[in-house]
């Protein structure tokens, strides 16, 4: 297997997700079913990207993605944007990505008083839902949407196509990049405003040197935003079992539980970088079928959550 | 006909086509090129102008470029005035939620208000056995909105108002006295590909392109053929007999406790709603022929007519309805013999304004859904109901608030406006609730509309049950003040 992870295949979203969101792929661990659970954490420090591996070796062949995923997920892109496909939790799940950002975005003041006119950029951006959403909103700048399949990014760039107001290769430019390979901003302050890591880090091999490349690209300031899954029973129980093998609402090997990353576990990632993070922004969602996603306090114990993490230094 | 402008793809009529075709033979080659806008409503009638109203009002939606395309000359309506002792026999009973909505959008103010009169009491009664719902409203049982159950207005003063407040607020392409010469798809280019884009073409070689294309335009709407949504319903086989009449005088309850009064007769029922001074607005569904019958007559026998609707019995009028004239020495000579409460019934008509008595086919119409992909439909393009609650025009102000909340929110959260995926909550909550009302209007409707057998003596029993039971009156009547829980 590939060693560190990339950020992957996230792409995205592709949807199945019910309740997870997330789609993620399976068969990137030796064991491909349906793991049993067991309730050991996932120390992202323990992982050999957080020795370091990666940035030391920075150089952009290695890569977070791993190719299981990007096939798994390119296989779907076809019914990204059927509203009624595979992907449909995602789209009704995107809106809750904007009101997240933005409970982040409010609760540090601004320093001027001009309008908002902010850089997005979109690890795994997949077919393009967030991207898209991020770029139509008259408080962005721009948005760079990076992907490792190029089968998805043809789906996106395609689906720009079909609305004006999105400026497709101005204010709203996809690239066929992996974070590794996306050149790392010259200085702190050409980060971005918004780094948005959506239902990606569940789909990589080595959270920890992922998200320590990811932080690069966030200026001080910004916001590193993110959401997930708990790896809890109830998100075993709801996404291998239910989704996956009883109800096949999701492709099998969408996901892969003992890739999920608990709350408390990203807590303990970003406090340990010495003061470069703030305190994180957490929220909670329960996807209810017929209603959509609802926001639950206290559920990112046990399934999907936002996670939202300032850059301070 | 219909299959023929259901066809998907392409709204064209037949002459339309061939006006068309010449037109296309004119300027083929000129490639005129679609402006392309957030929102083309087609349609310039309460709905329509509510909803770019509500849109441009609203900080989050403003900034959208928005089209409203009309047959009609806007400017006449817009100045459309009459003096304080005539009105129009179009007038609309608008809810409070209504007239709070029009108030959020910062519309009421532009209407003539000396023109709209609230009312606070109804009057409902069955004309063959003399069951009675009293709509008043209990003492201390007053609700937050204060007493009024609706008001009366002419729909001129609210278009009026609403074209007034849209150009105060300005940043609407007004395309009126335009003629929508077919809608079609766009085209894709090297850049864009339009080809889910509803392009409106106008006479002349104008074509508008559309993220959302709004049908406002009526029960018959091109828009909702151009999209291929089916509207099922049925026609009544009656007509709505409009006039406006002049009473004795302001009425039993004088100037601030006015009453509005509907009959329920085997025809169909007849209403009486209060309008400022001595004046009243009159619905009278009645068969075609009885309505051909009733335009037909002078002003004095039409007079003669409307009084003996809220005072003889069935009988009578059915037999007053054979004559070709003459109706006013008849029901003076019936009256003499109709034994009646005269205060539970409207002050008598001395007078009828020339030229308003009309009359329209009265049906009922849902459409399938109120969407498609760039496409969504509010108001009588999405449903028609029997006037008899006189919900049509508030249902539509309904759906106009609830898309308009829904267009907010997509727009805030960065959606496509046009897509179904973004106009599903307008229909969610819109369309089971028109749903719902267009089917009590129906059966109230069929179920007074018989003059004998076995449901006469239980539909009375139902009425005098309902004047009975104090607490469920007070239900429907803030169902019908809008301000009750949210059924309907």
């Amino acid at each position: 297997m590939r060693p560190l992870l990339r950020h992957g295949p996230r792409l995205s979203r592709p949807a199945r997700p019910l309740w997870r969101t997330a789609a993620r792929v399976a068969q990137s661990t030796p064991a491909a079913g349906p793991c049993r659970p067991s309730q050991r954490s996932r120390q992202l420090s323990t992982t050999p990207a957080l020795q370091h591996t990666h940035p030391a070796s920075a150089s952009a062949s290695s890569s977070s993605v791993n190719e299981t995923e990007i096939s798994h997920f390119s296989a779907l892109a076809a019914s990204w944007w059927d509203p009624h496909g595979p992907s449909r939790p995602l789209h009704l799940m995107n809106p809750l990505r904007h009101d997240f950002i933005r409970t982040c975005l409010s609760s540090s003041p601004s320093s001027s008083s001009s309008p908002p006119a902010l850089r997005y950029l979109d690890v795994g951006c997949g077919g393009g839902i967030f991207a898209e959403s991020a770029a139509r909103l008259p408080s962005t700048l721009s948005v760079t949407a990076i992907d490792p399949s190029p089968t998805i990014l043809a789906v996106a760039r395609a689906h720009a196509r079909r609305d004006p107001a999105l400026g497709l290769g101005k204010k709203l430019v996809y690239l066929n990049e992996t974070i590794e390979s996306l050149p790392v901003p010259e200085s702190p302050a050409e980060g971005f405003d918004v780094v948005s890591l959506f239902e990606v880090i569940e789909h990589v091999d080595y959270p920890a040197a992922f998200l320590d490349r990811v932080g690069q690209f966030v200026r001080p300031g910004g916001w590193l935003v993110l959401s997930t899954i708990a790896r809890t029973w109830t998100s075993w129980v709801t996404t291998n079992l239910v989704a996956e093998d009883l109800l096949g609402m999701v492709p099998k090997g969408t996901h892969d539980w003992n890739k999920y990353i608990n709350e408390r576990e990203l807590r303990g990632y970003f406090d340990g970088q010495d003061g470069v993070w703030g305190v994180p922004m957490v929220m909670g969602v329960v996807y209810v079928p017929g209603l959509g996603w609802k926001e639950v306090r206290g559920s990112e114990e046990v399934g999907n959550y936002f996670f939202g993490v300032q850059r301070v230094a | 006909m219909d299959a023929v402008i259901r066809r998907r793809g392409a709204y064209v009529c037949r002459s339309c086509t061939q006006r068309f075709q010449r037109h296309l033979r004119r300027t083929y080659g000129s490639a005129a090129q679609p402006d392309i806008y957030d929102v083309v409503c087609v349609g310039a009638g309460p709905a329509g102008l509510s909803l770019l109203t509500a849109l441009r009002a609203n900080p989050v939606t403003a900034h959208l470029r928005v089209a409203l395309v009309e047959a009609q000359d806007l400017a006449k309506v817009k100045l459309w005035t009459l003096p304080p002792d005539r009105f129009s026999n179009r007038c609309s009973s608008l809810t409070p939620s209504s007239v709070l909505f029009l108030d959020q959008i910062g519309a009421w103010r532009h209407l003539a208000r000396e023109r709209v009169q609230a009312y606070q009491e109804m009057q409902v009664w069955d004309g063959v056995t003399g069951a009675r719902i009293e709509f008043d409203w209990a003492p201390g049982s007053t609700p937050a909105a204060g007493t009024t159950i609706a008001y009366m207005n002419e729909n001129l003063n609210l278009t009026s108002g609403l074209l007034k407040r849209l150009e105060e607020l300005g940043g609407v392409s007004v395309f009126d006295n335009a003629k929508i010469e077919r809608i079609s798809y766009g085209e894709e280019t090297e850049d864009l590909d339009l080809r889910e884009w509803p392009v409106v073409h106008l006479a002349g070689g104008k074509q508008l392109s559309a993220r959302l294309l709004v049908g406002a335009d009526g029960a018959n709407s091109p828009v909702r053929s151009f999209a291929d949504i089916e509207a099922r319903g049925w026609d009544y086989n009656r007509h709505g007999v409009v006039a406006t009449l002049e009473l004795e005088g302001e009425g039993w309850g004088g100037e601030h406790a006015k009453i509005a009064y509907q009959r329920f007769l085997p025809t169909g029922p007849v209403a009486m709603l209060p309008l400022p001074g001595k004046y009243s607005t009159l619905v009278w569904s009645t068969t075609p022929s009885n309505a051909s019958l009733l335009k037909s007559l002078s002003a004095k026998d039409f007079i003669a007519m409307v009084n003996a609707a809220f005072r003889l019995s069935p009988t009578d009028l059915e037999y007053m309805h054979t004559q070709e004239s003459g109706q006013a020495e008849e029901y003076s000579w019936r009256l003499e013999h109709t034994p009646f409460d005269y205060q539970a019934v409207p002050q008598t008509v001395v007078g009828v304004q020339e030229g308003t008595v009309a009359s329209f086919p009265l049906r009922l119409r849902h459409a399938d859904t109120y969407i498609r992909e760039r496409v969504a439909l509010v108001g009588d393009a999405a449903h028609t109901i029997h006037p008899l609650a006189g919900q049509g025009l508030n249902q539509g102000q309904g759906d106009v608030q609830s898309l308009a909340k829904t267009i907010e929110y997509a727009v805030s959260h960065g959606q496509d406006i046009g897509v179904t995926m973004s106009l599903e909550p307008y229909v969610s909550e819109r369309y089971a609730a028109n749903h719902v009302l267009l089917g009590v209007c129906d059966k109230l409707h069929k179920l007074y509309s018989a003059g004998s057998g076995p449901l006469v003596p239980l539909r009375s029993l139902g009425l005098s049950a309902v004047n009975a039971l104090g607490p469920l009156k007070s239900f429907l009547m803030n169902q019908a003040a809008g301000n009750g829980i949210k059924v309907f």
